[in-house]
């Protein structure tokens, strides 16, 4: 009897214990389902549209998030550098490249929650229309603790990192070529032993 | 041995209908998501800051440090949402949401008719009614057909440096969100 009403517990742990973990796994990874992988960037194109799948659903009413229409924008988040390594506060990293078509883009340092960073009041971000950029209107963005020349986004602390590009009123969102552009590379170029 | 097995495969099979289940569940009964926070913060109409220190806790935080956000939750059973008010900014978008968060509609300052905002909120029953005799407060309004009934309406405004944001503030703060 004992071993009968044992296993029938069992059951109910893995069942609601496993269920909900899942869910809960799911939500939280960035590169979920319903995921687009440009290089070093991830988006959720479908977020917020009636053609959501259910995960994409479910995030939006967990988060309080009301996304971007397809009008409006496209974020793109990166969690990783080109080598793999998961992004650090306490490092210098150099985004270098180019953007598809918009408007203007901007670029954010963020927590892993995808809240902006700050130091002093002022936001950790940049955006398109104050950059330096190169002949080939291609452009260099160090982000990181140490002052750096040209393009430069400071931030403090430890922990992990997020950058979040956003571009506006961009033809990208439309399905228009998704997945045939290129995104800057996020390099590493050095770090606090 | 045999009878742990089964369990832990039952236990597994569970999982699984639990996953699909809480997955469902969540849109319907979270009350954590845009809709519940607003109205935390605020009445049906009312416009409400999504950024900066006077934007509530429990209010959603608009994601971009760079854009400053307003939001008015509206109910077509009331009649037809009328927002209008914002002026000519460097970048300002709109965003029409259904009541669970989903985006049934956008478009930003270029495609409006004079630069401004002046945007009309209906449902496809109200549209033949406003068909049959244009007012004169909507000859210049971008209307939004949508089979909702409750709904949010966000307006975005681009802050491109500091010295924009009380301008972006106060124009966005301006905007008015009616029932008509």
């Amino acid at each position: 009897m004992i071993l009968r009403i044992l296993l029938f517990l069992i059951v109910i742990a893995i069942a609601v214990g496993g269920g909900t973990a899942s869910v809960w796994y799911v939500l939280r990874a960035q590169d979920g389902i319903g995921a687009l992988t440009v290089g070093d960037w991830t988006a959720f194109p479908s977020i917020g549209t009636p053609a959501a799948d259910p995960y994409a659903r479910a995030r939006i009413a967990r988060d309080g998030i009301l996304p971007l229409g397809r009008a409006e924008g496209l974020a793109f988040i990166a969690e990783r550098d080109s080598a793999g390594n998961r992004l650090r506060r306490d490092c210098d990293y150099r985004v270098e490249g180019a953007t598809p078509t918009a408007r203007f883009w901007t670029l954010v340092a963020a927590d892993p929650t995808l809240a902006a960073l700050d130091h002093g009041g002022r936001p950790s971000a940049v955006q398109s229309r104050q950059i330096l950029r190169k002949a080939d209107n291609s452009f260099a963005i160090a982000v990181g603790p140490r002052p750096a020349p040209g393009n430069w986004i400071r931030i403090d602390g430890t922990g992990s990192l997020a950058l979040v590009l956003t571009l506006y009123d961009t033809p990208v969102t439309g399905g228009a070529g998704l997945g045939e552009f290129e995104l800057p590379q996020v390099l590493r170029t050095g770090c606090d032993a | 041995m045999l009878r742990l097995l089964y369990a832990v495969l039952l236990g597994l099979v569970g999982a699984g209908i639990v996953h699909i289940a809480v997955l469902l569940l969540l849109p319907v009964v979270s009350d954590r998501d845009a809709w519940s926070r607003l109205s935390q913060a605020g009445g049906l109409y009312a416009v409400l800051p999504l950024h900066g220190a006077e934007a509530d806790r429990r209010v959603l935080r608009s994601a971009d440090p760079l854009f400053q956000a307003v939001a008015c939750r509206f109910d077509l059973a009331d009649g037809v949402t009328h927002i209008r008010g914002v002026g000519h900014l460097p970048y300002w978008s709109v965003s029409v949401y259904d009541r669970g968060g989903q985006n049934v509609y956008s478009f930003n300052d270029r495609s409006s008719t004079a630069g401004t905002l002046d945007l009309v909120v209906l449902t496809p029953a109200q549209m033949i009614e406003v068909r049959k005799d244009l007012p004169q407060a909507y000859a210049e309004s971008v209307f939004v057909e949508a089979e909702i009934g409750e709904g949010i309406v966000v307006v975005r405004g681009f802050v491109p440096d500091a010295s924009w944001a009380p301008i972006i503030s106060s124009e966005l703060g301006a905007a008015v969100c009616t029932a008509e």
